[in-house]
């Protein structure tokens, strides 16, 4: 089956620095596939390559087996593109910008202005169809640019960031939504800075770095590959030293000598709860934590996903 | 057939924009050309003896017609094209499927029908103060298609050139303008000083001014038909150096 869309070898750069380096990856038909990077990682250069909104100096890109340079017609006609900013034309409604976005792709006004109206009905946008953009709110231009971006059913739908900034609920109601359109068959390509929106709706990820691409797994395999379970154990009475045997196993002492733990791999819990039966310690309670896609992010690139507020002063 | 439809919608939306924004598209040239042959043809002209056999200020009609449609295509389309660099929704339409020789031609055309619009409103307006005959229609319709596409290009490029608004009318003000008036809107090659004569032969504005004034009077300072090859050449090498200039992406991709 021809991909989806197909990277190989993608180099990219902006003047002399180079933002992409031998970027290759492919996203199959049917994918939600999650594209994560820290910022400048090269998360939207690369979907301005696939969209026709950069140029690029080397490798070969295709969407559905069309060359995105090439044959950019039909690539186009493929994708519907939701950027990260807001940009929409500003002599137009709402509802002209959704009816104009279908005229260019090749819808009949009738017909364009029949899907325009299902979408702001869907998107809750009936009642301002007639304002222009700028009277609308954060979230309504947010869900605006992901209607415009639906209007001509792609094949493919491309989102760049679509929940930064938006509140809680809108962005729960944005998942159903996004799963709904990927199980009616929509191939969807996101990038985000949630690793727990990547984690809950993707089924494939692409972890991207300094413009090159550290992994691309199924998302269960990445975190299995990158990250294991951490085992937790709550012992009824403090030891003082962690016996030799379990040293040797990667074995930390925690919480004054109360708490052991230790990364599981190859049944090592079997191994250390034998060892610590035969040394009569009395075991409270035993925790697993399964390890999440920022661990495995955190261990593929060096540094999280979103950086923390604190440090980041205005000074 | 999706192709053509996608062409007709950017066609119509250049359109509905200089049409949405009428008060500072449409009417002021008019009101300004009624000035313009009030003063100028009107009250000062009656004191001008008579130019190539017509009354002053029917020989001034094509001239004020030419410059309006200079004017008209060229900030239609720089303007819609800069406010869309601008706003970034020019992106809204690098991915759509439109060729870029038809983007191109559609942000043109809108151009066109901009200049259209006020070539016809300046020409009603010379209507309460004179009548004439239109010597050969088709030489008028020629010469007001083909500069209105080129400038019409003229503005794209400058809007594709420029960072930010006052670089267009830099080009307004410094080169278009200055042009216009040196090539004859409101003279005729007779009246200019000897020594500088010369120099007009250099001025495309001469060509496009005469070949209109031909086209409505019958009576030209330039020779038509070179005025029609220069118009063309001009054109279509704007044209291609416009649709080039989409086609690598020039300010228009990262």
């Amino acid at each position: 089956m021809v991909p989806a869309i197909s990277i190989q070898s993608l180099t990219k750069f902006y003047g002399r620095l180079q933002a992409l380096g031998q970027v290759s990856f492919q996203v199959e038909e049917g994918d939600f596939f999650g594209f994560l990077g820290p910022n400048g990682a090269g998360k939207t250069t690369t979907i301005s390559v696939v969209t026709g909104l950069a140029n690029y100096q080397a490798g070969e890109v295709e969407v559905f087996g069309y060359d995105v340079r090439r044959e950019y017609r039909k690539t186009r006609a493929l994708i519907g593109l939701v950027p990260q900013e807001f940009n929409f034309d500003p002599f137009l409604s709402a509802e002209q910008i959704l009816v104009f976005e279908a005229g260019y792709f090749g819808f009949p006004r009738r017909a364009a202005q029949r899907r325009a109206e299902e979408l702001l009905a869907s998107f809750d946008l009936l009642k301002k169809r007639k304002e222009g953009y700028k009277r609308l709110s954060g979230g309504m231009k947010r869900r605006l640019l992901i209607a415009r971006a639906l209007m001509h059913q792609p094949k493919i739908l491309v989102l760049d960031e679509p929940t930064a900034g938006i509140d809680l609920e809108l962005r729960h109601r944005m998942w159903e939504f996004l799963r709904r359109i990927n199980r009616e068959g929509t191939t969807v390509f996101l990038t985000t800075h949630y690793i727990e929106e990547a984690e809950k709706l993707c089924n494939r990820i692409g972890v991207i770095h300094q413009g090159r691409m550290m992994a691309v797994d199924p998302t269960e395999v990445l975190i299995r590959k990158m990250a294991r379970d951490r085992v937790e154990l709550y012992l009824k009475r403090p030891i003082s030293e962690i016996p030799e045997e379990l040293r040797s196993l990667g074995v930390e002492l925690a919480n004054g000598g109360l708490k052991i733990q230790f990364e599981e791999r190859e049944d090592r819990v079997g191994r250390v709860l034998q060892i610590l039966h035969q040394r009569q310690a009395e075991i409270q309670r035993l925790d697993v934590r399964r390890p999440t896609l920022e661990d495995a992010f955190l261990k593929l690139t060096g540094s999280t996903l979103t950086p923390p507020l604190v440090g980041r002063g205005l000074g | 057939m999706k192709s053509l439809i996608g062409f007709q919608t950017l066609v119509g939306r250049e359109i509905y924009r200089f049409f949405s924004v009428f008060t500072q598209t449409i009417i002021p040239p008019v009101v300004s050309s009624f000035l313009y042959i009030f003063i100028f043809g009107f009250s000062l002209g009656q004191r001008i003896e008579n130019i190539h056999g017509f009354p002053y200020l029917v020989f001034l009609v094509p001239g004020l017609v030419m410059m309006y449609v200079i004017e008209g295509a060229y900030s239609n389309t720089s303007s819609s094209l800069f406010i869309s660099r601008w706003a970034n929704n020019i992106e809204e339409l690098l991915v759509t499927p439109l060729s870029y020789f038809q983007m191109v031609l559609a942000v043109l055309i809108g151009g066109l029908a901009r200049s259209l619009v006020v070539a016809l409103g300046v020409y009603l307006v010379s209507l309460f103060f004179v009548q004439f005959p239109m010597a050969h229609l088709g030489t008028v319709v020629y010469f007001l298609t083909l500069v209105s596409l080129a400038f019409s290009s003229v503005g794209m490029i400058v809007a594709l050139f420029a960072e930010e608004f006052e670089h267009l009318s830099i080009c307004t003000t410094f080169v278009i303008t200055p042009l216009i008036f040196f090539g004859g809107v409101f003279h005729s090659l007779e009246m200019v000083p000897r020594g500088i004569k010369w120099l007009t032969v250099f001025n495309p504005m001469f060509y496009m001014i005469n070949g209109l004034r031909y086209g409505m009077l019958g009576t030209s300072d330039a020779p038509v038909l070179l005025s029609a090859v220069i118009v063309m050449v001009i054109f279509v090498a704007l044209f291609s150096l416009t649709v080039y200039l989409f086609r690598i992406g020039f300010k228009l991709r990262k």
